[in-house]
């Protein structure tokens, strides 16, 4: 099948070298006007595991083109891949395949607009084809993994013409599959939200209580357990931290709080968000508590910059909170991580109070404090004699609860955990 | 030389007597272009005073006073840094808090616009950490309230202006909740804190002389609440909890505040004239920087407007001086304050300090005691509420009062249609009050053969101010035109507007009788406050036996 992908986001690549793959020829419109930037530059697809390899493998075989500006394309699918702020964008390109000559078009929206943006995309379609809204379950770090080999699909239709050719462009990732999960536009719009809002709600809980147990001096991994264990609770989503983020969370707040705004009350989602922003503080808090306030000019150590492990992109991520609260309190920061460094230089350029490590080592030397932030699998069962040797003092902040409390101890450092 | 025996005094007393009996409405039905000959306006101002009793002669001889009085070389040394407060042997400077970067003014051989540029930049960075909210409470969590605690000048400015220019409040920071708390009592901070939590509270003590005990009494309070709160050492509560905005940074570190949360001002800045001073942090703090920077460059075009313009074309000059003119030769000893847009609602107990502080004075510059009347009774609230409180004393009672009607011509420009309808309403609303008082009944032709109780007699004068949009420019303009206003009726009446010496005794009595209230009783009281005592005393132990 020939296919066109319009964004320049994860997404968009994920699913044009995907699609690509399994045999379509796919043209790929990153809607960049004059300046297409080489594949190396364009963020998130470098921080993404065997995509670029993947994109480039898909541009060598043929199957992959980017489209230069102007270039005809002569094609019945469209994949919208688009952020979700760029709904003028979607609408532009719909109004542009919209042509009363024309029936039978199949476009494909997979962006986070509004609850209801299908449907006004096929307004704009009109009579020349279908709008099919399949919601983006991009989980950065397992991007392919996730597109390839779903574990369930959603298509949300209005129009059961459409079905045949939607279900015929999934069927090479879907075989597997029990079933496609067919809906409405509306109601699977909805869907993705309730399921990302969820999730939120469920590590919002688990962090309030963690900073519950923190008062209470109850160890809250202990009590993650016994909830877990509980087929009605499960496991899933339980482990407290300093807070959530990444490119996709950010869209999702962007599309709840458009939602949002009909609804003036206060809402049960709206206080998770604005506590996950808190929570991405705490592991400074925690040092700051420690400190008595009193921690101007001393030095600290960050583990792990990246929103979470196995990607170097460090969107929303708690480490940019805790260093932005460092360096306003004149800490120097020694920051270490095993991809996101170079992500993390261009955020904060020139500034003197952070200092680069190339290794979990190096940053360590002469700190005042380890803060460990993203849960990298290096950082798991470090050498607890060297840090002790390196560290000014050995106080170790852990923000994902990865260390054992009882060891770290016995090492003689002191632990400051999420909720234990 | 004393002011009764000053020419232009005298011939305005004749003018006066002869012009006594003239009717508004007959000054403007023989003046077609009565509006043409008596307002005034000076970029984004416009002032009306063809609603005053004046003909053109009345404003010549008002100018000719102004220049007998030595008006004009009065504003150079206010503008030179003479110690134009002779009582208390200072400059009155506060046109040096709103020079540009750049600009010079030499005070004791001093140049004092760098110190006060130095102490807004050492303000603009605690604003900016706080409003970045990287300003930590005693738990490590940005601050999210602010309390500002002063009395006086270091209240009454700072919250009038932050109510004015809410809706400037930057976008793109922290919503910051600013609160104001100033009487004695406690009673705010008793309301206010249970709202509040501790560890995202930050309070600026505002006190010139760090010894205000309304202040530090609740200052004390507040601190009290954060040690209860906190559990942490008073240290960390006086680093983490409290700002200091002050003339005495001495007196404020023995309080507890650590140098390097302390924010300068000077002796030479009056403290209801300190607005623009580190006393303004709250507004800084509430709308941003960059407005309280055009707020200042606002008012800095006034003074220049004041000090350049020929005295004729001069707005404060033209308001002090009509002031003069109805108190001193038409006998009105009442001023109503009267803005026509509630962001100006704390505009008139603004002004009410200001003018009554400063000019509230009997005894001249050579210690000697006036023979003349000088600062009216002033007061005021926004002019559609009060329509339906006292105007029914302006239009219909036996006092005569003069009114300052104060409205934006334009308002909610891009707003919805039924907010701009409301602002078309308040301005007619406006219109339609001076119109009647200055005219009385016969603004309406209907009204002809009324009944007495239906009757208007007219005659009140008005000015009207009117800017062209209240912005934090204009804001500061209206204010620093206040301010100049009152110091031309200053130099007229021979007073000195910068001290206030009549707020000085009662506090000392204050402090004999605290002792005497707590001590059992005192002697050589007067038989009211010793009854009074006696009735306290009693109350009290009757409520502790009680208990």
């Amino acid at each position: 099948m020939r296919i066109n992908v319009y964004g320049n986001g994860l997404s968009a690549w994920v699913a044009a070298a995907c699609l690509a793959k399994v045999g379509n020829n796919v043209v790929i419109d990153e809607m960049a006007g004059q300046h297409q930037r080489a594949l190396a530059d364009i963020s998130g697809i470098g921080d993404e595991p065997g995509l670029l390899t993947l994109i480039q493998q898909q541009i060598t075989a043929g199957r992959l083109v980017r489209r230069q500006r102007d270039a005809h394309i002569a094609t019945t699918i469209h994949w919208l891949a688009l952020q979700a702020s760029e709904k003028v964008i979607a609408e532009r390109v719909v109004d542009a395949l919209s042509d009363p000559e024309v029936t039978g078009l199949l476009v494909i929206n997979q962006c986070n607009f509004a609850v209801g943006a299908t449907e006004e995309l096929q307004v704009c379609l009109a009579g020349s084809g279908d709008v099919v809204y399949v919601p983006d379950n991009l989980q950065e770090g397992s991007s392919i993994q996730g597109f390839t080999q779903p574990k369930r699909v959603i298509l949300g239709l209005d129009n059961d013409d459409a079905l045949v050719k939607a279900r015929a462009l999934f069927r090479p990732f879907t075989m597997n599959l029990d079933a496609l999960q067919l809906m409405s536009s509306r109601e699977a719009e909805f869907t993705k939200f309730a399921i990302t809002g969820m999730l939120a709600i469920r590590l919002g809980y688990i962090n309030e209580l963690a900073n519950l147990a923190d008062l209470l001096k109850v160890d809250i991994s202990v009590v993650q357990e016994g909830m877990g264990s509980d087929p009605r609770v499960g496991p899933h989503y339980l482990s407290p931290g300093c807070g959530f983020g990444g490119q996709n969370f950010d869209a999702y707040v962007s599309t709840f709080s458009s939602i949002l705004q009909q609804q003036r009350e206060g809402s049960l989602l709206k206080t998770v968000i604005d506590e996950n922003e808190q929570q991405k503080e705490l592991v400074f808090r925690k040092l700051w508590q420690h400190y008595h306030g009193d921690i101007q000019g001393k030095v600290v150590a960050i583990w792990g910059a990246s929103f979470k492990p196995g990607t170097a992109s460090i969107d929303n991520a708690p480490s940019l909170k805790i260093i932005d609260a460092l360096i306003s309190q004149d800490v120097q920061v020694q920051v270490h991580d095993p991809e996101a460094m170079s992500n993390l230089q261009q955020y904060y350029p020139a500034e003197p109070l952070i200092r680069y490590a190339n290794t979990p080592l190096e940053a360590v030397n002469g700190v005042d404090a380890l803060l460990l932030v993203t849960e990298w699998p290096e950082y798991w069962s470090p050498n607890y004699a060297d840090l002790l040797k390196l560290m000014r003092v050995p106080l170790i902040v852990d923000g994902r609860n990865i260390f054992d409390k009882t060891l770290v101890q016995e090492f003689g450092f002191s632990y400051l955990g999420v909720g234990r | 030389m004393a002011l009764a025996s000053i020419a232009a005094w005298v011939e305005l007393q004749t003018h006066a007597n002869e012009f006594k009996n003239a009717h508004l409405k007959d000054l403007f039905r023989q003046d077609a272009k009565r509006f043409d000959t008596f307002s005034f306006s000076y970029d984004k101002y416009l002032l009306d005073l063809s609603k005053q009793r004046i003909n053109q002669q009345t404003l010549g001889k008002l100018i000719d006073l102004a220049h007998q009085q030595e008006l004009p070389s009065w504003i150079e040394r206010l503008f030179n840094a003479d110690k134009v407060n002779d009582s208390e042997q200072r400059a009155a400077l506060h046109m040096a808090l709103r020079q540009p970067e750049g600009a010079s003014l030499h005070h004791e051989g001093k140049d004092v616009v760098s110190d006060v540029q130095a102490s807004l930049a050492k303000m603009q960075i605690l604003v900016e950490q706080i409003q970045n909210a990287q300003w930590r409470g005693y738990d490590g969590r940005p601050i999210s309230s602010v309390v500002n605690i002063g009395v006086g000048g270091s209240s009454l400015g700072p919250l009038m202006v932050c109510d004015a220019l809410e809706k400037y409040a930057p976008a793109d920071t922290v919503a910051l909740n600013v609160y104001f708390v100033s009487s004695m009592d406690g009673s705010e901070l008793e309301k206010l804190l249970p709202k509040l939590d501790p560890a995202t509270t930050l309070f600026i003590v505002a006190s010139k002389t760090f010894t205000t005990v309304d202040t530090l009494a609740n200052a004390n309070t507040a601190r009290e609440w954060l040690l209860a709160a906190s559990q942490q050492s008073i240290e960390l509560i006086n680093q983490h909890h409290f700002i200091a905005a002050t003339a005495s940074p001495s007196a404020a570190e023995n309080w507890g505040v650590p140098v390097s949360h302390q924010l300068l001002l000077w002796d030479w800045v009056g403290g209801r004239y300190s607005l623009w001073s580190v006393i303004g942090m709250p507004i800084a703090l509430k709308v941003g920087m960059t407005q309280f920077r055009e707020l200042l460059q606002g008012a800095h075009q006034m003074d220049e407007h004041f000090r350049q313009t020929p005295l004729a074309s001069n707005l404060p000059v033209l308001l002090g001086l009509i002031g003069v003119w109805n108190i001193n030769f038409l006998g009105i000893h009442a001023h109503a304050i009267l803005p026509y847009d509630g962001r100006l609602a704390q505009f008139p107990a603004y002004l009410e300090q200001l003018e009554m502080e400063s000019n509230g004075k009997s005894v001249n510059r050579d210690g000697q005691r006036i023979a003349y009347r000088t600062c009216p009774v002033l007061w005021g609230q926004v002019g559609s509420n009060a329509q339906h409180a006292f105007y029914q004393l302006l239009h219909q009672g036996t006092e005569p009062v003069m009114c300052d009607f104060i409205t934006p011509a334009v308002r909610y420009d891009g707003d919805g249609d039924e907010l701009q309808k409301q602002h078309q309403l308040s301005l007619a609303n406006c219109l339609a009050q001076s119109r009647l008082l200055a005219l009385g009944d016969s603004s309406m032709s209907e009204n002809d053969g009324a009944s007495k109780f239906k009757h208007y007699d007219g005659n009140q004068p008005s000015t009207t101010l009117m800017l062209d949009t209240l912005t934090p420019e204009t804001l500061g303009g209206l204010i620093a035109l206040y301010e100049h206003k009152v110091f031309v009726q200053s130099v007229i009446w021979q007073i000195n507007p910068f001290d206030q010496w009549g707020v000085e005794q009662g506090k000392k009595v204050a402090t004999s009788l605290l002792a005497q209230l707590a001590n059992g009783l005192g002697d050589d009281l007067d038989s009211s406050t010793d009854g009074l005592l006696r009735h306290v005393q009693r109350q009290t132990r009757g409520v502790d036996s009680e208990n």
